[in-house]
């Protein structure tokens, strides 16, 4: 490839005597040949590339210089009087100049032209240039008395793999300045003119220190290496970086080499798992699909793979995550602080970066554990620029299900499995393009006779596009489609298949713009739903069910977004965004109108509505402000606020504890209004002990409204008019949450303490639809107390082990608090909802993960892990029920998991 | 059907990971009683009862407070009022020679006790078809895989069909009656036992192209119990209810289904149809039923593979010589004597239903019981 644009012109020093320079004979008529195509000519003719920057050649044209034949006395000659200089720089490499010379140390200055009197560099606050080092100057040395700062940018990408690298710090400690790259690997500083050192530090990756002479605004482009045995030398110190650098209050960012390092409970690691340690973030229970973050139901977490929602995040009822972590690169977490960019969910978004697999050569992995097998393979298809990734996962569980004795179990059978492709395209700066793909199936038999099957596809296409290194964009088509399928041949005549599925088709559009001190992103995305709410089939002919099917959900959902991230000085930053969304429910669709006096119910129908094919019956907009400030205290540490709006127009719908299987999506419609939220956070960041440890603090307030929740008893399956059964609820939370937390060295630990709590309270006003007579009441997974702390000892090269524990509050559940018969029916009544609580929760695993071997050439790599989870074997209380015994009821602590579960897992790498 | 599956396929998950259940005390802050109102008028030429009681607490025996001195009346579509008459205390009854349901009928119940008045809206009396037919199948169950100690048991089934289409929710309840041996030589050796039904069995043909049940299951009889042993009989009564009754029970279900996993409908109580008049806010538990009625019996007189369980555990000694005085037949019984062997032979037990059946049951031969 060819270097033809150079915006950098590199001037090195070096000690070491110049290679000599070589004379290139140029035995054609080059007179009047434009330069470009001299040098094409001059290159094809010797071992010679040339650098410069196009804007000086453009139009010159070589003369006819009698007699000259070698190439240096030729371009001495077209230069002349031109202001440009040449110097060949090690054997080959021709380097033009535009207003000064380039001249070795020690050289005596020759030739004509001015050259830049020593020193050469800036004061700065680099360290003095010892003989051997390598200076990187940046700019032209002539605009070194232009006053004013200048912009350092550029891009990071991993060495091996050429995928950018996200999250990596830049930091120049004698400024004490520096930042992150963003998700493409981008950065960029505003710094004093001079010379500085610079250093770039990722997890898991070589720290790499760059001497840096900067006159002018320019690109610094960095590839960094991984640490081939990250137990060795990962001692990269986390300057007061990330977190005190970074804008947003409440964003975490789990780097996949260090869930990896986390204890397993069958033998997998799993990305939600690892979610659940930050704090903020809590489940119902072991086994429920979902998470909870900051007080918010699981159906409000906008979980993003490709760039596109996935509608089902687990396998097996919530045991194991839907997505490979095979394929993961990094995943953030936004709790709060969510950037202009997302939107559509209430509590959070966790966007899941995938790999873009290996450009440079053929590497891939694979595993087996009690339950999954898995495999990734990766490479280049032409080497950096085409390369694929294709990873797989399968189970092999029925094993477990026939080794329990019971006939029931054993004629049943149990599945998942998924795949995930990603061919990637990078044929230049310009322009990079991908495709992607997702597929997962679960597949459930019971008994032979009632079979559950799970579907979950996503495609994706996204095209980034580089119009400057200061200007990009990226366009993203995305389609994900969700669907169940239930059914049971157990009576022949009541065989039934029931379907529901959710199919939704996003265009995305977004811009990023570096300009001055401010940071735009900026774009429209439109999505369109179409939601299959149940339909309702007989299985064969001999089932009398009769066929029965709600009508089918469509809407168009779209926004626009506008954000700046401005630098107001060193010490102050702003985030200041506006997002804009609209929702759209199409027809066609029948309506019923309610009596407005009385409670929705068939008795209280007035009228029916019927609404048109591509009508819009309803329609929902608002805006959504997201601001946020940050201030720094000082070297280490740093305060920022946020506030943050949300809307969500798609909602789970579930009357039980925890996300159901028959649980079904719904858009929002005449009489579902959307979800709205908002969030107030403050941040306090400090780094102590030597920057060696973080400590944050987080303390949030936030306020729902139009949550949706349900009258007694009801059943959502098959339900024609949900609207009848619905009741509105508000909900509030607050909380605080502390981190302390060691992220490197050979001992890794971190401490995090949550407390917060969740509130709900019904606003409906007719008997049915009030809660606890009106009053606030606590949500299923209000959970005030949350204690985490992890462990990673790095023990040897080989050896590592790792420890995590948990503790949290008892979730609350509602007890019966009389009974009483109709004929001999014993019934419970019950009264204030989740007013009781069940026994807090402990559990502490730990894991030893140990390498086969430390040669890095070897053709296969493997490494086991050990794990062993509920060490303690606690006898933790899962939930509590209450059964009838003669006549009298009595209640149950039901528990699982109530011994240790050993797993062994094996995995290598090729 | 759908979620019922899914508990139990969760319930096994849950099971492999070998977790366990205790019992305990939910320590209740709060000690509600609330007035429960239940009872039912029928097409039959029988007494309708209405039974008035006070809720109990949890950990306490269900339904015993009763409600006394209230007066009940039912009144008719054509403002037609029959009072109730209390017998025995907290039921109150119809006069079967006065008063009796009609189909397409339309009833409302009123209750005046403790100074307050409570009522419902007129309910119709729905037709109902009859039971097509009653039937079982026998059921193996399989203890332990490898085991050859095979029990098995009877499945019982019905299976109904409304031509008219008119009977779109059905419910059931059954009582069950069955001849009982005590396998010992003792006096009072066989009677028979009588216990109704406490499942709520309800069934919505609404999504059928005809209103038609079939197979639907009533409920398993287990050779474990001591049912089977001789000759068991089922009374299965059929009802029609409206869409509102139906909701109610299925609700009820629902709820009651809960068997403390994560896919648990959250719990919530149920109103019935019962409001107190002067006092919207307060709750009043149960239900007014009008509904036609048709039954059909079954007998079942079969060999199935297995023991009841009682046969174990009858015998707690066995004693040689004389048999004492005093203690017999408070605290133990003889329920073998061999006296004619030398020295005699007493087998004893604890247990007083293995003495004597009329603990259980009745020595009385129900009248409507067939030999076999």
């Amino acid at each position: 490839m060819r270097f033809r644009s150079a915006v950098v012109a590199i001037l090195v020093l070096i000690a070491a005597s110049a290679a000599a320079q070589e004379n290139y004979i140029i035995d054609w008529d080059y007179s009047g040949e434009q330069f470009e195509s001299f040098v094409q000519k001059a290159e094809a003719a010797h071992n010679i590339k040339f650098f410069y920057e196009k804007g000086w050649i453009n139009d010159i044209v070589l003369g006819d210089y009698p007699g000259k034949k070698v190439l240096g006395e030729i371009l001495d000659s077209l230069f002349a009087e031109k202001d440009i200089y040449w110097y060949e720089f090690r054997k080959g490499s021709i380097i033009l100049t535009k207003s000064y010379v380039i001249k070795l140390a020690g050289e005596a200055p020759g030739g004509g032209g001015k050259y830049i009197p020593g020193p050469d560099r800036l004061p700065g606050t680099g360290s003095v240039v010892s003989q051997g080092n390598l200076v990187t100057v940046i700019g032209n040395p002539a605009g070194r008395d232009i006053p004013g700062d200048v912009m350092l940018s550029g891009y990071i990408t991993n060495e091996d793999t050429r995928e950018p690298v996200a999250g990596a710090t830049i930091y120049i400690a004698g400024l004490s300045s520096g930042t992150i790259s963003n998700q493409y690997g981008f950065y960029r500083l505003i710094i004093p003119k001079g010379s500085h050192q610079v250093r770039f530090s990722f997890v898991g990756m070589k720290e790499k220190t760059v001497e840096l002479n900067i006159f002018d605004q320019g690109e610094l482009n960095i590839e960094m290496k991984n640490v081939l045995v990250p137990l060795k030398e990962a001692v990269i110190t986390a300057e007061k970086d990330v977190t005190v650098q970074r804008f947003e209050v409440g964003v975490e960012k789990v780097n996949v080499t260090s869930f990896r390092l986390m204890p397993t409970s069958m033998g997998e690691s799993d990305i939600v798992k690892s979610i659940l340690l930050v704090p903020g973030v809590n489940t119902i229970g072991e086994g429920s699909a979902g998470f909870n973050v900051r007080g918010g139901s699981a159906d409000q977490n906008l979980i993003l793979l490709y760039g596109a929602p996935l509608y089902n995040s687990n396998h097996f009822f919530g045991f194991f995550s839907a997505v490979n972590p095979d394929i993961i690169r990094d995943v953030t977490l936004y709790k709060g602080g969510i950037p202009g960019r997302f939107g559509g969910r209430l509590s959070s978004v966790l966007e899941i970066v995938p790999r873009e697999g290996n450009r440079r050569e053929f590497a891939g992995n694979a595993g087996i554990s009690p339950v999954t097998a898995h495999f990734s393979v990766e490479g280049p298809i032409k080497k950096d620029t085409l390369f694929y990734l294709l990873t797989g996962r399968t189970t092999y569980s029925d094993w477990i299900l026939r080794a329990v004795e019971n006939t029931q179990l054993n004629n049943s059978s149990a599945s998942f499995n998924d795949l995930n492709a990603r061919i990637a395209w990078d044929p230049g700066r310009k322009n990079k393009i991908d495709l992607s793909a997702y597929y997962s199936h679960d597949a459930f038999r019971l008994n032979s006779d009632t079979s559950y099957k799970y579907m979950n596809s996503i495609v994706s296409a996204r095209w980034r596009h580089y119009f400057t290194s200061m200007f990009f964009s990226s366009l993203t088509v995305n389609n994900s489609y969700y669907k169940y399928n239930i059914s049971s041949v157990r009576v022949p005549e009541e065989a039934f298949s029931l379907i529901h599925s959710i199919n939704s088709t996003g265009l995305k559009a977004e811009f990023n713009l570096f300009k001055g001190r401010s940071e735009f992103n900026f774009g429209s995305e439109l999505t369109r739903y179409n939601v299959v709410p149940g339909n309702y089939r007989p299985a064969d002919d001999s089932s009398l069910v009769l066929p029965n099917s709600i009508q089918n959900q469509r809407a168009i959902e779209g926004s626009v977004w506008l954000e700046d991230k401005y630098t107001l000085t060193d010490y102050l930053s702003l985030n200041a965004g506006l997002r804009f969304s609209t929702f759209f429910a199409l027809g066609p669709q029948t309506v019923f109108i309610y009596n407005p006096e009385s409670s929705r119910s068939l008795s209280s129908v007035m009228d029916t509505v019927s609404f048109k094919r591509s009508g819009i019956y309803r329609k929902y907009s608002g805006p959504e402000i997201r601001l946020s400030a940050n201030f720094r205290l000082g070297d280490y540490s740093s305060l920022k606020l946020n506030y943050n709006h949300t809307r969500q127009y798609l909602h789970q719908l579930s009357n039980t504890t925890s996300i159901a299987p028959t649980d079904i999506w719904k858009l929002s419609d005449y009489y579902l209004k959307p979800q709205t939220g908002e969030q107030f956070a403050a941040g306090y960041y400090r780094i102590i002990n030597r920057n060696k440890v973080e400590f944050s603090a987080e303390i949030y307030y936030k306020i729902m409204e139009n949550l949706t929740d349900f009258k007694g008893g009801t059943n959502l399956v098959m339900n024609e008019c949900v609207e009848r059964d619905l009741v509105n609820v508000r909900g509030k939370a607050y909380g605080i949450e502390l981190l302390l937390k060691k992220p490197e060295g050979r001992i890794r630990w971190s401490a995090g303490y949550t407390y917060s709590r969740v509130l709900l309270k019904s606003t409906g006003s007719f008997r049915d639809e009030i809660i606890n007579s009106g009053k606030w009441f606590s949500a299923s997974f209000d959970r005030p107390h949350d204690l985490v702390l992890t462990l990673n000892c790095i023990w040897s090269r080989r050896v590592s082990l790792s420890a995590n524990y948990d503790f949290s509050s008892g979730r609350p559940v509602t007890y019966p608090v009389t009974s009483y018969k109709i004929g001999d029916i014993i019934i419970n009544h019950y009264s204030d909802r989740n007013s009781y609580r069940i026994p807090y929760y402990s559990r502490l695993d730990l894991s030893v993960k140990i390498s086969g071997t430390l040669k890095s050439k070897k053709i296969a790599q493997p490494h086991w892990i050990f794990s062993i989870y509920n060490v303690f074997g606690r006898d933790n209380v899962y939930s509590a029920y209450f059964r009838n015994v003669n006549n009298t009821v009595r209640g149950y602590y039901l528990s699982i998991f109530s011994k240790p579960i050993p797993s062994l897992s094996f995995n290598f790498d090729f | 059907m759908i979620r019922l599956s899914a508990i139990i396929l969760m319930f096994y998950i849950l099971s492999l990971a070998e977790g366990c259940t205790i019992e305990f005390d939910p320590e209740i802050r709060t000690d509600e009683e609330l007035l429960v109102v239940e009872g039912m008028i029928t097409d039959q030429n029988s007494v309708n009862r209405i039974k008035l009681s006070l809720s109990t607490r949890i950990g306490k025996p269900v339904g015993t407070n009763k409600v006394t001195g209230a007066v009940v009346t039912i009144t008719d579509e054509n403002g037609i009022v029959t009072t109730l008459r209390e017998s025995p205390a907290g039921t109150y009854v119809t006069d079967s020679t006065v008063f009796r349901g009609r189909t397409g009928g339309r009833y409302a119940l009123n209750v005046k006790v403790n100074g307050k008045s409570y009522e419902t809206g007129f309910v119709e009396m729905l037709p109902v078809p009859p039971i097509n037919s009653l039937y079982y199948e026998k059921v193996v169950i399989t203890a332990a895989r490898d085991s050859n100690d095979i029990d098995e048991g009877a499945r019982i089934y019905v299976d109904s069909y409304d031509p008219s289409g008119k009977c779109l929710f059905f419910r059931w309840d059954y009582v069950e009656t069955w001849e009982y041996q005590i396998p010992y030589n003792v006096v009072n050796k066989i009677c028979w036992v009588t216990e109704r039904s406490d499942e709520i069995l309800v069934k919505n043909t609404s999504l059928y192209s005809q209103a038609k049940v079939s197979k639907f299951p009533v409920l398993f009889v287990s050779n474990k119990s001591d049912r089977l042993k001789e000759t068991y009989s089922i009374l299965v009564r059929q009802y029609s209810v409206s869409e509102e009754e139906y909701n109610f029970w299925e609700k009820i279900r629902n709820v009651s289904q809960n068997v403390g996993n994560l896919y648990d409908v959250t719990p919530m109580s149920i109103q019935g149809n019962i409001r107190c008049c002067d006092d919207p806010e307060e709750t009043v538990l149960g239900y007014f039923s009008v509904s036609a009625v048709t039954e059909k019996r079954l007998f079942i007189h079969d060999t199935f593979l297995g023991l009841p369980v009682f046969v174990t555990y009858c015998a707690t000694d066995t004693l040689q010589g004389v048999l004492p005085d005093t203690g017999l037949n408070s605290d133990y019984w003889v329920i073998e004597d061999f006296s004619d062997e030398i020295p005699p032979f007493w087998v004893i037990t604890t247990f007083k239903e293995c003495a004597d059946c009329s603990t259980r049951g009745t020595k009385v031969r129900p009248p409507f019981w067939e030999e076999f």
